[in-house]
């Protein structure tokens, strides 16, 4: 059941996908812009709120697929869910780059500084360097290379279930240690409908954006495959 | 069980045969200490806060390059496919590399207190910081010797492991130079950094021993 | 000449296949190997012998298809298989830091050898390498190591011998202990990929040939046995 969905998601690239990736982003910057109301404290900078958000939550949601893609390839040896694991990767370090980058644009006119070593920022970045990891180990080696898709799967779940000790020791190690500034966090308490509303438009055009590129990048990295294949036993005809 | 204690001993042997490949592994991290004495002017002033920082990360960096090089001979001479053809279950295979890596380690590291003791008076050779420094090397020998074996065959692995080995490990660096600086008095606060260390200690050498098998298979 | 007995195969294959993205490296090759045969493996170069060499040595998993090596089946019992066969690849897969003494005592004991020490005098004996067992294998010349490796390959006695080329970087001596002690030994059934196709005749009871991964010809296999 599963496989067949994620079959018909595949076959939606072209025609379902953009366009609703499409619209849906659109109205988002719209109504980050328009619809949704200044705030009264941090100001128009605050509208990057919905694609901020909106990019980390597609990021774990990618990160998720990628251990659980990860562990499909140590189980059948199926080369087909290394690609999917690659693409959901790139998708979510896209992503996180994408909310470090909002997050900075956003922290220094409200905080002063681009950076600060929080506890969430510091492991939002160490995500981010581990997939970036795992993603420059898998673009070293050959396409056809089965041995080297199962380290990189493996190393793929060794840092999923890092995480959650990756979190718990930075969190430690910074709430030890008082800010220099005093943070604020980036949710309200409760968001005015405008602003809801335009955070589940945000929602769903980012999601169906991370869905679509993801989608994407498997079929190319499955491509990349087969065309090594082919080229391999077109070598061999000729008598290499 | 006597193929177990048969590898355990081969690769003994071989880090002794192969000291030479060790002692670059020590001399690298007794460089980086000096190497750090100078940039941060570490003989004056109030250096001691520094210090878990400065020794942490050098036996990281240590424990990554020589884990490296120490398997790479066996994925060159192909002996790697002949102890996986042997009737031995792959998790010995990997205990045996990564006793005689820790015993390695720990050799380099003793080295570095002593040096750093002298240098930067300051006993780094109690007991409790001996008991930390055991505990964050398994931890930390755990997981290298794991991806070092999985690298072995990729191309650029020398900068690839670093990349692939330090995000993974920034629990046990975290909690291991603050476990270090309370033992040295140095930290405040109430966090139990021992237990971290130990907690990551464990589960890094669980899942190493859990996930060799499945890395190696073809 | 396959003989005409009833043995039942040593070594079965049902078509085993392995497959790399969209390319079939071994392709459904089936065989039935009677014990105490000796088996040519022949093809161009990429035809496909390593990797069934390899799959049968359980290093390479199989994407499709079985065998079974002196009763052990490749997929369920890997580890029991293991101790029935002895391998000589491309590599001589030695310590090169360790002495011939020390490498064998390591094989060894992997493989529970009882009788270790005479069983590896006399295969150092018989190589020719008894003279120089503690010296560093570093030390010693390619034709020693290949030596040596066939030495490694047979301690434990494995009823089935599968070798990739194993003339390579033996002068003549060295080939006609290669067949004193492996392809003419008697009681040890052998697979070869051999490019020696003059030398064949000499050793060989069958032949198998292999052409983009299929076995094209067979020679070896016992009639009716096969699937």
């Amino acid at each position: 059941m599963i496989v067949s969905t994620l079959r018909a998601i595949y076959g939606w690239r072209w025609s379902v996908l953009p366009p609703v990736a499409g619209v849906a982003v659109m109205a988002m910057v719209l109504g980050a812009l328009l619809v949704a109301p200044r705030e009264v404290v941090e100001g128009d900078v605050q509208r990057l709120l919905y694609i901020h958000f909106s990019s980390i939550l597609a990021a774990y949601g990618a990160f998720a697929i990628v251990f659980l893609a990860s562990v499909v390839v140590l189980w059948r040896r199926d080369l087909r869910w290394d690609a999917v694991a690659r693409g959901a990767a790139t998708v979510g370090v896209l992503f996180t780059g994408l909310t470090l980058a909002t997050g900075a644009i956003w922290g220094k006119p409200i905080w002063g500084v681009y950076w600060t070593w929080d506890a969430r920022l510091t492991s939002t970045l160490i995500l981010f360097l581990i997939y970036a990891a795992y993603l420059l180990a898998r673009s070293m080696a050959d396409e056809l290379d089965e041995q080297a898709a199962r380290f990189a799967a493996v190393f793929a779940i060794i840092g999923a279930l890092d995480i959650p000790l990756i979190m718990m020791s930075v969190r430690w190690w910074r709430t030890l240690h008082p800010q220099p500034i005093v943070l604020r966090g980036a949710e309200r308490p409760a968001l005015p409908p405008e602003m809801l509303i335009v955070m589940i438009v945000a929602f769903i055009g980012v999601g169906a954006l991370a869905v679509w590129l993801g989608v994407l990048r498997t079929e190319t990295e499955w491509l990349a495959k087969r065309t090594a294949a082919l080229r391999a036993a077109a070598d061999r005809r000729e008598g290499a | 069980m006597n193929a177990g204690l048969a590898v355990v001993a081969k690769d003994l042997r071989l880090a002794w045969r192969d000291r030479a490949g060790w002692a670059s592994a020590g001399a690298f991290a007794t460089i980086a200490v000096l190497t750090y004495s100078f940039a941060f002017d570490l003989a004056t002033g109030d250096i001691r806060p520094l210090l878990p920082g400065v020794l942490w990360t050098t036996f990281l960096f240590a424990s990554i390059f020589a884990g490296g090089q120490s398997f790479a001979r066996e994925s060159e001479e192909g002996t790697f496919d002949a102890l996986l053809l042997a009737p031995v279950p792959a998790t010995v295979i990997y205990l045996g590399k990564a006793t005689a890596n820790v015993i390695a380690m720990l050799v380099i590291e003793f080295a570095q207190l002593l040096l750093a003791t002298i240098l930067f008076d300051t006993n780094l050779l109690s007991p409790e910081l001996l008991v930390i420094v055991f505990i964050g090397t398994v931890g930390a020998v755990a997981l290298t010797t794991l991806l070092s074996t999985m690298s072995a065959s990729m191309r650029g692995r020398a900068m690839l492991l670093p990349v692939m080995a330090l995000p993974l490990l920034i629990p046990l660096l975290i909690g291991a130079v603050r476990a270090t600086g309370a033992s040295l008095d140095l930290e405040s606060g109430t966090a139990p950094w021992t237990l971290l260390l130990g907690v990551f200690a464990l589960w890094s050498a669980l899942l190493s021993v859990l996930l060799f098998p499945m890395a190696v298979e073809r | 000449m396959a003989p005409s007995g009833v043995t039942s195969p040593i070594v079965e294959t049902h078509g085993l296949t392995k497959r790399y993205g969209g390319l079939d490296v071994v392709r459904a090759v089936s065989l039935a190997l009677p014990a105490g045969s000796r088996t040519a493996l022949v093809g161009a170069n990429g035809a496909g012998k390593t990797t069934l060499l390899a799959m049968l040595c359980t290093l390479i998993a199989p994407t499709e298809g079985d065998a079974t090596i002196a009763g052990h089946a490749l997929r369920a019992r890997p580890a029991a298989l293991r101790r029935a066969i002895g391998v000589l690849a491309h590599q001589p897969m030695l310590y090169e830091e360790m002495t011939p003494l020390e490498n064998l005592r390591f094989f060894a004991r992997l493989y529970g050898v009882t009788d270790a020490e005479p069983r590896i005098e006399e295969l150092l004996r018989a190589v020719g390498v008894w003279t120089r067992r503690h010296e560093p294998v570093s030390v010693l010349s390619r034709g020693y190591h290949q030596r040596l490796a066939l030495a490694r390959a047979l301690v434990h006695r494995p009823a089935v011998l599968l070798a990739d080329e194993p003339e390579t970087g033996l002068d003549p001596e060295g080939v006609e202990m290669l067949d004193e002690l492996a392809l003419r030994a008697p009681g040890l059934t052998v697979i070869a990929a051999t490019h020696r196709v003059d030398r064949i005749g000499a050793w060989a009871t069958g032949l198998v040939r292999l052409e983009h991964g299929r076995a094209v010809e067979d020679t070896a296999s016992v009639a009716g046995a096969r699937t």
